[in-house]
């Protein structure tokens, strides 16, 4: 693997884990709400229900093992 | 037949039923150790998807995170996210380990230390802590049981007994059925939990409110601040939630449980595309929350340890008994099967790695798996009994056992990528870890400034763990001599 995929296999893994632990100081709140949800709910299920999106572009990167 | 009888006979229908399914489903299999704790080694993507998501859907999950949303609120969302990072960093790391399993045959999680580090002492020191840490775990599966059939029964009859029966029956089912008895059962279980929380998450709301929109718009009128977190340092607050993120995602894999799913994969593969799945598996959780929440509408006024009780009761008054007690049955498999798991992973940490490895008994394959099979039995009585006896301080010891088992990561870590790291350095990580956690936990007082006192005790561990070895690195970097499994 290249370091540049290396990289780029890193950041995806890291961008879920972030938006739902470190930006969420920054999304506490209940407007706008999304679908009836508050903000920082919709938000925290939003980024879960992406996650395997993430995994599987990193799966696509590293190929089969 | 009374309402109470109707709802405890559904109730004991599911459970039969479940078993019964799940002995057919392994009667052709010759047991082992390798067989018995780790399914030979041969789940595919689904078996190990259902394994690994039904070890981490307990009885917590189905009452705790409704109890959560109930008392506490946006504190709750914790869980939804806690599993999605733990996964993330599994698709990393579990394929190298599953694959050292293999190659080494190892059966148990403090295996993997004896193997990596060379040292029995460390291996046998992280097998104790780590059946002590296990042993309240399961007491809180009980206490679950314990609500829910004291629900079903419509608080008519004391559940004590029932609980012991229903304990021992699954205890003798590990007994007979191994881990693939548990994952088989697992299937049944998801199934019927899925449709319980589809029911108590969706349609309640519906049938209550008209739609979870308008049950939130109830729960903002009546708690404006309920839907998000507290900016203060001190409680459950935006601190709290981000450490115990961190620390409950990174403690993830860290029981013995868990490790002998990991194990029981066909290829590493398997369990990365696994990783990518089970995420969406946390969405349910949502639906828990709603449930949760709409019982604070519905049945307000539930404190303490009542708010367990929220979506149960709300169950209880407004629907008929065979629904409760299909949806009491649902949370009984979901107590009594990840507390199985458990009892497996505890009876095989102590059968290979403290009768074995530290005293040389039973070290033949037929002795081990009789071993191992009898300290299931003696494990769930050792539960039962620390059950009857003290039940007060369980959400404690269970913040006990995620803050105990995450200081085993650095040590799992640095086994894969800083060889230089040495057993007495991670030895004396762990302690220190352990010790921080004991005294922050047993001294509620000291503030860590809402950081959880878990997360605090991590970062002392690794620090510790780092300055041994960087003060006396391991010199010797050849392959540490084979001392696993026998087979």
């Amino acid at each position: 693997m290249t370091p540049a995929k290396a990289a780029l296999r890193a950041a995806l893994a890291l961008v879920p884990a972030v938006m739902l632990t470190f930006a969420v100081p920054f999304v506490n709140r209940v407007e706008p709400r999304i679908l009836g949800l508050p903000f920082l709910l919709a938000w925290i299920t939003a980024w879960v229900a992406v996650t395997p999106l993430f995994l599987y572009a990193i799966y696509r990167l590293e190929g089969r093992r | 037949m009374s309402r109470e009888a109707q709802a405890l006979l559904v109730v004991a229908a599911i459970l039969v039923g479940t078993i019964l399914f799940a002995l057919q489903s392994v009667r052709r299999i010759k047991m082992d150790p390798q067989q018995f704790l780790v399914g030979g080694r041969s789940f595919g993507s689904l078996l190990l998807w259902i394994l690994l998501a039904g070890e981490v859907y307990t009885s917590f999950t189905f009452l705790g995170a409704a109890g959560w949303a109930y008392g506490k609120g946006a504190p709750a969302f914790y869980i939804l996210a806690y599993g999605t990072i733990g996964y993330t960093i599994g698709y990393f790391f579990l394929p190298a380990v599953w694959k050292i399993g293999k190659e080494r045959g190892l059966l148990t999680f403090p295996d993997f230390f004896l193997d990596r580090y060379g040292s029995k002492p460390l291996a046998i020191g992280i097998a104790i802590l780590q059946f002590f840490l296990i042993v309240p775990y399961v007491t809180l599966q009980l206490s679950g049981l314990q609500t829910l059939l004291t629900i079903a029964g419509y608080n008519h009859f004391d559940a004590t007994a029932a609980v012991a029966g229903a304990f021992i029956l699954i205890a003798l089912f590990v007994f007979t059925a191994g881990l693939r008895g548990t994952a088989w059962a697992s299937v049944i279980k998801d199934t019927l939990v899925l449709g319980a929380v589809i029911f108590a998450g969706i349609f309640i709301p519906i049938h209550f409110f008209g739609s979870p929109a308008v049950m939130f718009d109830k729960i903002l009128q009546s708690h404006p601040h309920w839907l998000t977190l507290s900016s203060s340092s001190s409680g459950q607050g935006i601190t709290w939630y981000v450490s115990t993120v961190l620390l409950t995602s990174i403690g993830f894999y860290m029981g013995p449980h868990t490790i002998n799913a990991v194990y029981s994969a066909k290829d590493g593969d398997a369990l990365r595309r696994n990783a990518i799945f089970l995420p969406l598996y946390q969405l349910v959780l949502l639906l828990v929350f709603f449930a949760g929440f709409a019982a604070l509408i519905i049945v307000p006024g539930l404190t303490g340890t009542g708010v367990d009780r929220s979506f149960m009761l709300v169950v209880q008054r407004f629907y008929p008994p065979w629904v409760l007690g299909a949806v009491a049955g649902a949370g009984c498999l979901a107590a009594l099967l990840p507390a199985s798991a458990l009892l497996l992973g505890a009876a095989g940490v102590v059968s290979k790695n403290v009768l074995g490895d530290a005293f040389n008994i039973a070290t033949s394959d037929r002795a081990r798996t009789l071993a191992t099979r009898l300290l299931v039995v003696v494990v769930a009585i050792m539960a039962l009994v620390f059950w009857l006896f003290d039940n007060k301080t369980l959400v404690e010891l269970l913040l006990f056992y995620y803050n105990g088992v995450t200081q085993f990561m650095p040590g799992f870590v640095f086994a894969l990528v800083w060889r230089r790291a040495s057993a007495l350095a991670v030895g004396s990580g762990i302690v220190a870890g352990d010790v921080v956690v004991a005294y922050l936990m047993a001294h509620q007082t000291i503030g860590t400034f809402g950081i959880n006192p878990g997360f605090v005790a991590l970062v002392v561990n690794v620090a510790v763990c780092v300055a041994i070895t960087l003060a006396w690195p391991r010199r010797t970097l050849e392959e540490p001599a084979a001392v696993a499994a026998s087979s």
